[in-house]
């Protein structure tokens, strides 16, 4: 995720996720009823992607294993609490995963008393297989996030992708808390209008 | 909008990427539940913010599979709740840190332990005592010397209860056995003073509980039968007025 490539043409508007979003809803609403089957097929369309984000920003293959199965475990728990009015069944599912992932960073670091020291960026292995379809979503993500100023891409990768708190992100930055507030949220809105989610 | 609003509108942005700590999360979720336009905002925000885990999408663990799905088979699902709090993210955040020493098999008999419990409530205290894991703002109400319950019954069937805190103008509120409504209807909380009523946010379905402040002692609380989202300010005749004090 370093800033925009020019020379890729991404399609822009609903693609893949929104599609398969309709999809996964209705087959959450079966896993809420207990279908088995179904349940199946959520983790064969979204493991991959709880696996990547957790992956991301843990870094450590084996606690990653460890967060995602406890994400998909809650994903199949909490199934019946999904509401499509609510948003995307990917983006439910993508939101679980994020927090109990920065849970899991918040409750070491809160442990540890330690920094971690890596500066966030892409993960990288040769364990590490990128799933094909991930290409289209990664080349909208990297065109949109070239629409944002220098400084709102890096606050709202070190909060997103390096798991860091506002506060943090200021400090590794060294700019003011309430500039950092803001440029993470003008930054976001900008992906927003550059992304078409409906808001 | 006080000032303090408006900083807290600012974070709509860091909580959408999970960037506040818990306290401030609490803090800003308080807000979010009566700030509509938060709520609309922080919406697109939480969506975009999904789009981008989208593009890390990496192929886990062949073993990985196979474990979530016997780990599924052996677990018991959460039954519906309507509309999830967001306080309760807080409450499912303490209980995975508690929880997280122990093995799944532990965790497997704690989570069937809290579903038969959940079941079997048979008294509205241990309903208001099941919310204060929900949160600190939760227990803090809950735990305060002054802390008063009042209750009764809605003219369309079930109870409402709220714990009140005078001391820190808060209140818990949490219904029993409330009709259930058709998908574009829904139960709004509202504090009642002289100013007029202010949303306290929605209900949703039992057990869970909302939080609403600026309950001073000659407030009342309220619910009326809204238009799904709520509105600013009741439309309907309340099926419940609760006074804050007796």
């Amino acid at each position: 995720m370093n800033g925009p490539t020019a020379d890729q043409q991404p399609q822009p508007g609903p693609g893949h996720t929104e599609g398969g979003g309709q999809d996964l809803a209705g087959l959450l609403a079966r896993v809420a009823r207990g279908d088995h089957a179904a349940f199946e097929a959520v983790y064969d369309q979204i493991a991959g992607q709880v696996y990547g984000i957790v992956r991301k920003v843990l870094r450590d293959p084996a606690q990653s294993e460890e967060v995602a199965q406890e994400v998909m475990l809650e994903i199949w728990q909490a199934a019946s609490r999904y509401d499509p009015d609510r948003g995307g069944a990917a983006a439910w599912a993508m939101t679980i995963a994020h927090r109990r992932t920065v849970d899991r960073v918040r409750a070491e670091t809160a442990a540890t008393e330690r920094v971690r020291k890596l500066a966030p960026g892409p993960v990288t292995g040769d364990d590490v297989a990128e799933l094909v379809e991930t290409a289209l979503d990664r080349q909208r993500v990297r065109r949109c996030m070239g629409a944002l100023t220098a400084l709102q891409a890096e606050a709202v990768k070190l909060a997103y992708y390096g798991g860091y708190t506002y506060p943090q992100v200021a400090e590794l930055l060294g700019i003011a808390l309430g500039t950092v507030k803001t440029r993470i949220r003008d930054g976001l809105i900008r992906m927003r209008d550059c992304m078409g989610v409906a808001s | 909008m006080t000032n303090r609003d408006h900083d807290l509108h600012l974070l709509t942005g860091a909580y959408a990427l999970d960037a506040l700590d818990g306290d401030e999360r609490a803090l800003f979720e308080r807000h979010l539940a009566r700030c509509a336009s938060c709520q609309e905002e922080v919406r697109g925000l939480c969506e975009t913010a999904a789009r981008l885990a989208m593009g890390t999408a990496i192929q886990p663990p062949p073993a990985m599979r196979q474990r979530v799905l016997a780990a599924a088979a052996r677990t018991r699902q959460l039954p519906p709740e309507g509309r999830v709090l967001p306080l309760l993210n807080a409450n499912q955040t303490v209980w995975r840190r508690l929880t997280r020493p122990l093995t799944m098999a532990a965790v497997t008999a704690v989570a069937a332990v809290i579903v038969v419990l959940l079941v079997f409530q048979v008294s509205t205290w241990n309903q208001l005592r099941a919310t204060q894991a929900r949160g600190q703002a939760v227990a803090a109400v809950l735990s305060a010397p002054d802390a008063r319950i009042q209750a009764g019954r809605t003219s369309v069937g079930g109870t409402v209860t709220a714990v009140v805190s005078a001391s820190r103008h808060e209140a818990v509120v949490t219904t029993a056995g409330l009709p259930a409504l058709s998908g574009n209807r829904v139960y709004q909380l509202w504090v009642i003073t002289q100013a007029g009523a202010r949303s306290a946010g929605l209900l949703p379905g039992a057990p869970t509980s909302v939080l609403a402040d600026g309950v001073s002692s000659a407030a009342k609380l309220g619910i009326t039968v809204e238009p799904a989202g709520g509105t600013a300010r009741p439309t309907t005749t309340p099926i419940i007025v609760l006074p804050a004090q007796a």
